[in-house]
């Protein structure tokens, strides 16, 4: 009998620990918190860290690697889980359609007028009620000109059966569809079953120039030369500028994939004033000019653009001309049987 | 009266069990049982304009698994595997053989030094590949210092390093099994083999290799399933250029955005796997040296 009750205690303790871990303190939100959800490799901790001494509220800080990804974590987590979000513009959009996201409150944004005319009022937040800009760029042509003779200043031109095994460009089937199709003078959001035959056809002949795919970091291999020439992001040419001079940036003549990534508030927010405060801080000058120091996107804020001094606006990776902006074009949502023919080529391109 | 008895066998019997059993049970549902059934409802969804999962039943994600296309990354997913697992044995048998029959000391020494890569993290070490074999890393460095080759050579990104970082991640999957299997190899066998007259090559292929084969078999299950979804060495060695079926079913659920597809992908992937434990159990493997 004693063996029994001494096993049976023994029993009760190791279920016991087993559930150890299980409660554990539940986090109250109280009023000094805001929960931002944002890109990896894009948002500085000097810029939050400045944030919390100057107003005392405490950020708590995830990230996310896609919009897609952004998106399914925000759905599948309850309300409130985050604050702000940093999507890009079809991803605002797609948002403000499913009714996520909350208005912003004009008058706590007193730094809106750093940002430029241009950026404002964009096609994918008409008025910017629910979004405002953080930083954009630009799908640009990265060429090393001490391995690459070949005058390259198009999409067009990276099919070139002479840049054989020379190409890194993005992980990304709508920039690198999105490039076919400008090359051929179509739009990134072509949806016409025809255009689009003649998009995947041109498409695959890429897959020969194509050494590899890469999202996360494609200067590296730009830096360390695996590959000569670049579809990738402007602030990743301008980084890869910095290592090796013999870098230059290209745009496009045909009109390039711009985006922009824009600060959102989401529905169920538990401290709106917070994020608004938040918000309104990132717009700032001074934050604007920390942020681009060390990731050197395409800054909308005149103010900053303009402190920061020829260092940056006369960097053509970091500060993409007007025009280039104004030609470019903007990734759109497409119907689910549109996107599964660009999902067919993009399997297609890489199989 | 009956009730008594019943309530004192439950607390002698039942309870204890249920105290002992129960916590693993739970956690086994919670997180084997039910996900599995998630994602098998799932591959029957289809999803709404805004990628939402809707719960509409359809075949629709199953008719796409046959497309030529896919079919083409199932081809070079099961090639990719079927390489990489054959050279685990070839690099995996001589060394499991010599570990398990040496009679140095240092025995344990080698068996830790198959064990401690694995306490870095494998993307780590996939990196660190990338890192030496690129165009200006270690190996194209040391190689040009030697005056072997003049020009960089290209190792980087296709169906090679893609197989070697395979082998690299999954070889001490294969060097377990083995040397269990070889260390368990009656020494008074191979005497008498000996003694017979056997030849060392018959008695490897007659007497040690049928001995030893259910490591292999085990030893070949664990290389060949796990490299059918390693979608991180393909992508970071391969540099995208030699997807696995791991890597259509993470674009499903990243950027192509169809959890149902990528589902009903997951789905057939375990249907191999089972169809593959289920062949290694039919020829008489040993479920143990699993780890099931």
């Amino acid at each position: 009998m004693k063996k029994k009750i001494i096993s049976l205690m023994m029993c009760a303790a190791l279920a016991m620990t087993a559930l150890t871990g299980c409660g554990g303190t539940e986090k109250k939100a109280d009023n000094g918190e805001i929960n931002i959800f944002v890109w990896t490799e894009y948002v500085p901790e000097s810029v939050f860290d400045k944030f919390e001494e100057e107003t005392g509220i405490k950020c708590n800080v995830s990230t996310y690697s896609s919009n897609e990804d952004m998106l399914a974590k925000v759905k599948s987590e309850a309300e409130g889980t985050y604050d702000i979000v940093l999507p890009s513009d079809y991803m605002v959009q797609s948002l403000i359609e499913q009714g996520m996201v909350e208005e912003l409150d004009k008058e706590a944004l007193t730094n809106l007028s750093n940002i430029g005319e241009s950026y404002l009022n964009p096609s994918y937040d008409p008025g910017n009620v629910y979004s405002v800009p953080y930083q954009g760029g630009v799908a640009a042509i990265a060429v090393n000109t001490a391995k690459i003779d070949k005058e390259i200043k198009s999409y067009d031109d990276l099919f070139d059966p002479s840049l054989e095994g020379q190409l890194v460009v993005l992980d990304d089937y709508r920039a690198v569809i999105g490039m076919t199709a400008r090359s051929l003078g179509y739009s990134m959001n072509e949806t016409d079953p025809d255009k689009l035959a003649e998009i995947e056809t041109k498409l695959l002949t890429l897959k020969n120039n194509v050494k590899l795919y890469d999202s996360d970091s494609p200067k590296s291999a730009l830096i360390s030369g695996d590959a000569n020439v670049g579809m990738i992001w402007s602030a990743e040419i301008a980084l890869s500028m910095e290592e090796n001079p013999d870098i230059k940036v290209v745009y496009p003549e045909e009109g390039a994939y711009v985006f922009m990534d824009n600060w959102m508030i989401l529905k169920g927010c538990k401290n709106y004033d917070a994020a608004m405060k938040f918000i309104n801080f990132m717009l700032d000058t001074e934050s604007a000019q920390l942020v681009s120091e060390e990731f050197p996107y395409l800054c909308p804020n005149t103010a900053a653009v303009e402190a920061m001094g020829s260092d940056y606006s006369e960097n053509e990776a970091k500060n993409p001309p007007a025009e280039v902006i104004s030609s470019g074009e903007y990734v759109e949502n497409l119907d689910n049987e549109t996107l599964e023919i660009y999902n067919e080529m993009w399997t297609k391109l890489k199989e | 009266m009956e009730k008594k008895h019943s309530s004192h066998q439950f607390r002698s019997n039942t309870l204890p069990a249920l105290v002992m059993v129960g916590p693993v049970a739970l956690l086994l549902v919670l997180l084997v049982a039910v996900p599995l059934v998630y994602v098998a409802v799932m591959s029957f969804c289809t999803t709404d304009e805004y990628y939402n999962v809707v719960f509409k039943f359809s075949l629709a994600n199953y008719g796409k698994l046959l497309s030529p296309d896919y079919i083409k990354i199932y081809g070079q997913s099961i090639l990719i595997a079927f390489i990489t697992t054959l050279l685990c044995i070839l690099i995996a048998y001589p060394f499991s053989y010599i570990i398990a029959r040496t009679k140095s000391k240092r025995k344990q020494l080698f068996y830790m030094l198959v064990i401690i890569p694995f306490w870095t993290n494998s993307l780590i070490r996939v990196y660190g590949w990338r890192t030496f074999l690129g165009t200006n890393g270690w190996l194209n460095n040391a190689l040009q210092a030697l005056h072997i080759t003049t020009e960089p050579l290209d190792f980087l990104y296709n169906q090679g390093t893609t197989v070697l970082g395979m082998v690299y991640c999954l070889i001490p999957f294969m060097i377990l099994p083995l040397y269990t299997a070889i260390e368990k190899l009656d020494g008074s066998l191979l005497e008498a083999s000996s003694d017979l007259g056997a030849k060392p090559v018959k008695t490897f292929f007659e007497v040690i290799l049928p001995l030893t084969a259910s490591g292999i078999f085990s030893g070949s299950i664990m290389v060949f399933i796990p490299c059918l979804g390693y979608f991180f060495v393909s992508n970071i060695l391969g540099g995208g250029n030699s997807d696995v079926i791991g890597n259509l079913i993470e674009r499903q659920f990243k950027s192509g955005n169809n959890w149902p597809l990528g589902a009903a992908l997951s789905i057939i992937l375990i249907l191999v796997t089972l169809l593959l434990v289920k062949i290694y159990k039919k020829l008489g493997g040993d479920m143990d040296s699993l780890g099931v």
